[in-house]
């Protein structure tokens, strides 16, 4: 990968190289070598840009491919399918998403609108909150880094503390942002990630994120939290402070989710950006029977087939995802098989079910 | 007669002002000394008959500790508060002794010097039971505007600086503790690239080596110089060629 855009840089040289041969008079040879300066460094910006972009999309692809082969053998976070179920089942309440947020008040304004005006701000207004609602994403784990550039056991003893070189020009994305320590022994090796996220935030500092994690995340600070039922709060508190492949995010996600799940308040997250991780969360672990009932609880059918739906895909060798598609079920057959199969609350699911078929029936006639 | 009495007391006032001075001020100090343990007796009758024994020890001597100065909390659920205060906030019925019509900017640097307290203290300062603190959170609401998050200026509650530089540090660890609410930016994701494959944060990949028989440009063994050219070169540098050349 990386002789590529070595071997790019010097074929567009070599084109550039092969010109006709100059003119003898002075005067045209001296504009035309300032000529080539900018000329060539115009191509060398050039293909700094094409060898750049070259790059990107060979990551790109390299982890296109990784993803696509692990898509093969298990559904992914990030496939169409599960973020439509998702995004679906999350709802698109437009007062919860846009509740008045404490900031600097401005004089209210009022505008006139026929009906058509009125629909197309609606309808502006549901694609802001579907921007809003993005869900962050669920990434594996980052693989430590244990890289060391080089030991230099001549700077032993030199001084008592380490040393953090950053390269702070302003156009590299943080993730291909070098960072060096050198440390007292006289070995300079790469930053780790939480070192790495503490003089990111030094060097460019984010809003709302702070330089060591605040004592919210801590187990007593959480339990006071969860018990005043703010549990959007401290996630939107996670998505600030910690990226989303650290552990410290996975397990303050994970926190949250056990509380709400523990507690059955899912109503606190739905409509939020939220609501689709702890789906997959629960989906993963296997326990969408509470969820399942308050979803039917709150009648609220269509969500639930859809989240059937998606257990099937996750766990396609289950028995309820096999005998489903045996039988091609759609629609309520899906939520009876799970109850009949993979449910704990099987005899609750199927009255609801039962009961939403009469009432259906009745209101038919 | 008049006129040499006045003489008399001008001089007076040049030659021994600093002893008029310190009259004046031993003056305050004793008026302080008499009115000021009488407002907190006032204020310890007001609170509790059954510690008032212990506040009868210490009304002269240095700050008396609080009751509640473990538990400060309390004190807002506590029956004198609200007879005191009901339930607007503490700061409502406080106005500032100014001259004309506009406030100056600043508030007070402090009510308390030492043993010293001013004339008209700020409302945090006049209770000894109010104590600033980030578990205090009923209080630390009353000054923060419900609507904006904006905590309030010391010019609208009358707090003097010392207190509302300590109820911002109160405020701002009560928000990192999650006890407060506190608005926080939306987060956008779409931007990002998370595959870490990059060497600033990937193992480095293997520096790359020619094996046998490979060029470094591919271009190399393709270009063929032209003839006369090397003929010239040649024989220019004939004596620095090797002879096999």
């Amino acid at each position: 990968m990386l002789h590529t855009p070595v071997q790019l840089v010097a074929v567009i040289h070599h084109k550039l190289a092969c010109q006709p041969p100059l003119n003898r008079t002075r005067r045209r040879r001296r504009r035309r070598s300032r000529c080539d300066i900018i000329h060539s460094m115009a191509t060398f910006s050039f293909t700094r840009c094409l060898v750049r972009s070259y790059f990107c999309v060979k990551c790109v692809d390299h982890v296109q491919t990784r993803l696509q082969t692990t898509a093969s053998r298990s559904t992914q976070f990030t496939d169409t399918e599960v973020q439509d179920i998702l995004t679906k089942i999350t709802g698109l309440d437009l007062k919860k998403v846009f509740q008045p947020i404490r900031q600097q008040l401005t004089p209210p304004k009022y505008k006139l609108m026929t009906d058509t005006e009125l629909e197309e701000a609606v309808r502006k207004a549901e694609e802001q909150a579907k921007h809003l609602l993005k869900m962050p994403p669920v990434l594996p784990e980052r693989k430590p880094v244990n890289d060391v550039l080089s030991e230099d056991q001549m700077l032993e003893g030199m001084g008592t503390a380490k040393y953090v070189f950053t390269d702070i020009n302003f156009n590299v994305p943080h993730r291909e942002r070098f960072i060096v320590v050198r440390e007292p022994s006289g070995t300079l090796r790469k930053a780790t990630w939480n070192e790495r996220d503490r003089i990111i935030q030094v060097y460019f500092p984010k809003e709302g994120r702070k330089i060591t994690p605040p004592p919210i995340f801590k187990e007593e600070n959480l339990r006071v939290v969860f018990e005043q039922d703010r549990h959007e709060d401290v996630l939107n508190q996670c998505v600030v402070q910690f990226e989303p492949d650290s552990a410290e995010f996975k397990n303050v996600l994970m926190l949250t989710y056990e509380d709400i799940e523990k507690h059955g308040k899912y109503d606190l997250l739905r409509s939020t950006r939220f609501f689709g991780g702890l789906a997959w969360h629960l989906v993963n672990g296997r326990r969408i029977d509470g969820l399942l009932v308050d979803m039917l609880q709150s009648d609220l059918m269509q969500d639930a087939v859809r989240l059937v739906r998606l257990f099937n895909l996750v766990h396609p060798q289950s028995e309820s995802a096999q005998h489903a598609q045996r039988q091609q079920a759609t629609d309520l057959d899906l939520l009876k098989i799970y109850a009949q199969y993979e449910s704990n609350r099987a005899g609750f699911i199927e009255l609801a079910v039962q009961t939403y078929e009469q009432t259906k029936a009745l209101s038919s006639f | 007669m008049a006129a040499s009495l006045q003489r008399i007391g001008i001089v007076i006032c040049r030659t021994f002002p600093v002893i008029l001075q310190r009259n004046i001020q031993a003056q305050r100090i004793r008026d302080w000394k008499t009115s000021a343990p009488v407002l907190r007796l006032n204020f310890r009758a007001l609170s509790s008959s059954s510690s008032s024994s212990s506040s009868a020890d210490d009304t002269d001597s240095t700050e008396v500790l609080s009751r509640y100065s473990d538990r400060p909390w309390e004190y807002l659920e506590s029956e004198e508060y609200i007879e005191r205060y009901g339930s607007k906030p503490v700061w409502s019925n406080y106005r500032r002794n100014h001259k004309g019509g506009v406030p100056p900017q600043k508030t007070r640097k402090t009510c308390i010097r030492g043993d010293k307290i001013c004339g008209n203290p700020c409302p945090i300062c006049r209770d000894p039971n109010i104590i600033v603190h980030y578990k205090n959170v009923n209080l630390l609401q009353q000054f923060i505007s419900p609507q904006t998050g904006i905590v309030h200026d010391p010019i609208r509650t009358g707090v003097c600086m010392k207190q509302q530089k300590l109820l911002n540090k109160a405020i701002e660890t009560a928000r990192d503790c999650g006890l407060l609410f506190a608005q926080l930016p939306h987060v956008d994701y779409s931007k990002e690239d998370y595959s870490n494959t990059h060497g600033a944060v990937a193992p480095t990949p293997a520096p790359f080596s020619l094996s046998s028989g490979e060029l470094w440009y591919p271009w190399y063994g393709s270009i063929k110089p032209d003839e006369r050219e090397l003929a010239r070169v040649k024989r220019i540098y004939k004596d620095y060629l090797k002879p096999d050349v």
